[in-house]
């Protein structure tokens, strides 16, 4: 059996399980509802999660532009000038050791607890390794291939052009999965814990009221955005790959544990 | 080998290809002090010679290398290329082959050899012509939609070498370009270098660890001394060319690695 069948097979009795477990009672529904009870709260409420979904997505849309363009640029900064690196990589590195959503209670006092704090904290959450991973694929670049360049003449710029890019385009988007990753986490935490709107804001309301199938539909939505967006960027490094094709590392490294799901999602 | 259409023999009347490097000295200037790197350094190597460094780690071959190629500048003393100064990379001029990691790995063959020319906004056609010429030249004919990574570490050199020459400089130098090869590769590419030198009639500077390398490929061998980067030999190497496989377990080619040998164990 080849590993695509495997896999798929997997998937396939995690999702029978999660149907006949809760029916046949071996999981009271209250911890587990079974799938098709989720479904059709999902779908009872849909414009309810529509409208929630709509608002989710508009604060990742702005948080993952804000975390990845600026993070990109920091990076880039940050991994080519020696002086910057020493000013910042140590404090950068410390602050991504700390568990940032504490800071997130502080940013509803300063931006409301509307889409503004956050895109805030989301965006914050997504630029730490987005950008220390860019600042590493700038920084590993092989000094020979600059040094080639160079000697057939390269100028600053097309040195960045021609060889600091494309050298560092893997790294950089793999930096982006983890950062993308965390744009998500950060939107929905923040929502689920201060809020008014979103999917996490759902999943957290219909939670208190103990009504398990809201609040699987709503883990069912996540799900899918993360699933999405996975896709979207393994679309993206394939693209990429096409003026990278020296080093496919996006395409099989999708496959393998995502670096996202070995970040602390706190 | 029949000369090709832009790799052409030069012309014997003018400078081109001549390396003049007089008085040469490189300071490195570190915190706690200053380090010789070079020291008076004087040689010349005239157009269409093939001149090979040696010396233990450390002796400054790379050094020189990279000041003849425009990419380091010296401390003292004059490095002419052509019969002028080079203070910063010409690839009209000298052309350069590092070792095999310098290939971008992102490009097809033909493009990494059309790069200089990129750089220089050359027209696609003329670009492709040009890199067509320098594939055959280095005989990869056919290969040149391939990555590095699908080619021999052999064949990445032949690229390198290619790329070196696709702008027809005079001087084509070398930084330990088969250091990364087995031995057998290595053998064969050295006959091949000798081939391509032949039919384009470059002068060659080539910097490299293996005596054997030296003595077997050069007309010339610059023996240096480590700290500080001196010339302490200069021999000329009398084998016939073409130079063959047997003549490696000859006399004359035992007696001129036995002297470069005693002039390096001094010193390291």
């Amino acid at each position: 059996m080849s590993a695509n069948t495997l896999r798929r097979l997997i998937i396939f009795s995690l999702v029978v399980l999660w149907e006949v477990l809760p029916r046949t009672g071996l999981i009271p529904e209250l911890f587990l509802p079974s799938l098709s009870s989720t479904l059709v709260a999902g779908w009872n409420e849909a414009g309810e999660y529509g409208h929630a979904l709509v608002v989710t997505l508009y604060e990742v849309a702005v948080s993952m532009v804000f975390a990845c363009g600026f993070g990109i640029l920091a990076g880039a900064v940050v991994g080519s000038l020696s002086r910057a690196r020493i000013l910042i990589m140590p404090m950068i590195s410390s602050l991504y050791a700390v568990p940032l959503v504490i800071l997130y209670p502080v940013f509803t006092v300063w931006l409301g607890i509307g889409s503004e704090s956050k895109i805030a904290f989301a965006s914050i959450y997504g630029f730490l390794p987005t950008m220390l991973s860019t600042a590493a694929g700038i920084q590993t670049i092989d000094p020979q291939l600059l040094l080639a360049a160079r000697s057939m003449g390269a100028t600053l710029s097309q040195l960045l052009v021609r060889v600091i890019i494309p050298a560092a385009i893997p790294t950089v988007l793999s930096g982006l999965r983890v950062g993308g990753a965390l744009v998500i986490v950060g939107v929905v935490v923040s929502e689920m814990l201060i809020s008014s709107a979103g999917i996490g804001y759902l999943i957290s309301r219909y939670r208190t009221i103990l009504d398990s199938p809201h609040v699987f539909a709503g883990v069912l939505l996540v799900l899918a955005m993360t699933v999405a967006f996975s896709a979207a960027l393994r679309w993206i490094e394939q693209k990429a790959s096409i003026w990278q094709t020296g080093m496919r590392g996006g395409q099989t490294e999708g496959r393998n544990i995502r670096p996202g799901a070995l970040q602390p999602a706190g | 080998m029949q000369p090709l259409a832009n790799i052409t023999p030069l012309k014997p009347a003018s400078r081109a290809g001549a390396v003049e490097i007089r008085g040469v000295g490189q300071v490195f200037k570190t915190s706690t002090q200053d380090v010789t790197a070079l020291e008076d350094v004087s040689m010349e190597v005239k157009p269409g010679r093939f001149v090979v460094l040696v010396g233990p780690s450390g002796c400054g071959k790379s050094t020189l290398l990279m000041m003849m190629a425009g990419l380091r500048q010296q401390t003292s003393g004059t490095v002419l290329i052509n019969g002028a100064p080079i203070p910063k990379p010409d690839p009209n001029r000298v052309g350069v082959v590092f070792q095999e990691a310098s290939l971008f790995p992102w490009l097809t063959a033909e493009e990494n050899i059309e790069f200089p020319l990129t750089l220089r906004g050359t027209p696609k056609v003329e670009r492709r012509a040009k890199a067509q010429d320098a594939l055959k030249l280095v005989g990869l004919d056919g290969f040149g939609k391939r990555h590095p990574h699908e080619l021999s570490g052999g064949m990445k050199q032949r690229v390198s070498i290619a790329r070196g020459l696709v702008q027809d400089p005079p001087v084509l130098l070398m930084d330990e370009p088969f250091a990364a090869l087995d031995e057998q590769t290595r053998m064969t590419m050295g006959d091949e270098l000798l081939r391509i030198w032949a039919a384009t009639g470059k002068t060659v500077v080539f910097v490299t660890h293996s005596l054997t390398e030296a003595v077997y490929l050069a007309d010339e061998v610059v023996v240096m001394s480590a700290r500080p980067g001196r010339i302490v030999d200069h021999l000329t190497v009398s084998l016939p060319r073409p130079r063959t496989y047997e003549m490696l377990s000859g006399d004359v080619f035992g007696s001129l690695r036995d002297r470069i040998w005693r002039h390096i164990r001094k010193s390291a």
